[in-house]
């Protein structure tokens, strides 16, 4: 099985990006992930009013702000891929840099939102919309903040010329753009879905 | 088109997706914000190409082996598909 995988991987074109350990992981956390937007959907048919009336409350702006952050950190990244294989280590550097700096906005975006949401007393308890909305963005922080030690783990390995290894560029990339994809979808469902 | 031009122009795209969302949401000159069956069909159909230009040449898996382009479009396909379902049940 394994010899049979490896041969297509061979395949001229054919290229796995990252460990396959990453991806195993990024395909469960995807399927848990699913789950969580799921039972939403589920809770939010049950009260469709009361959810609509709550994701009033929501900044659209502040939603939409945090999510071309994040898309901007996906490029520098997925850039810093291609510099790798280029051998620009130094450029590669850069926008791994970068990319973890749009990493922190987003967090600090985040840390605003919540502290608007909590001073307008729409906390965990006030109703259904809202304990998800802690939930799903409470669980996407703590990825990106995993995320930013991973991609602390790609500027380690690029400043050191004898770990700096295409793979480990990969598997940092990969991890960061399944939190980009998730928040995606958290922004569809949570703030724009009518 | 070199690897990094291809990844600037998803990227664009998908910049240009979360604006039209952006319009597309509640409180944008539509009145008073109600349910709306065209709208939600639009933003999930934005989600999904939003997901698998992310999955397809951000995260590489246009290239990647079979086995990882279908299972991806598996769960792209069952996801939305049933978070539609939900939506229209």
């Amino acid at each position: 099985m394994t010899t049979t995988e490896e041969k297509r991987d061979d395949k001229p074109g054919v290229h796995l990006p990252a460990d396959r350990d990453m991806w195993v992981f990024v395909l469960g956390d995807l399927v848990i992930f699913s789950g969580y937007f799921l039972i939403f959907m589920v809770y939010r048919h049950k009260e469709h009013q009361l959810f609509l009336d709550a994701q009033q409350h929501l900044s659209l702006t502040v939603g939409v702000v945090n999510t071309l952050v994040l898309l901007a950190s996906s490029w520098f990244v997925a850039r810093s891929v291609v510099a790798t294989r280029a051998g620009e280590f130094d450029r590669a550097l850069r926008l791994t840099v970068l990319g973890g700096l749009c990493g922190v906005i987003f967090l600090a975006v985040k840390a605003y939102e919540w502290t608007m949401k909590i001073s307008q007393g729409l906390t965990f308890p006030s109703n259904d919309f809202y304990m998800f909305y802690y939930l799903l963005t409470g669980v996407h922080l703590f990825h990106v903040a995993l995320g930013l030690v991973f991609l602390g783990v790609v500027i380690t390995a690029l400043r050191n010329p004898q770990r700096r290894q295409v793979k480990t560029v990969e598997t940092g990339a990969t991890y960061w753009h399944m939190v980009d994809l998730l928040w995606i979808v958290i922004f569809a469902l949570v703030y724009v879905m009518r | 088109m070199t690897a990094a031009n291809r990844v600037t122009y998803v990227w664009v795209i998908l910049s240009v997706i979360t604006l039209v969302s952006w319009w597309l949401g509640p409180g944008h000159a539509h009145g008073a914000p109600g349910p709306s069956v065209p709208i939600t069909v639009a933003v999930l159909t934005l989600g999904l190409v939003k997901s698998r230009l992310i999955i397809r040449h951000f995260m590489e898996v246009r290239t990647a082996p079979r086995w990882l382009r279908i299972a991806t479009d598996v769960w792209l396909i069952v996801f939305w598909g049933a978070v539609l379902g939900i939506y229209l049940y």
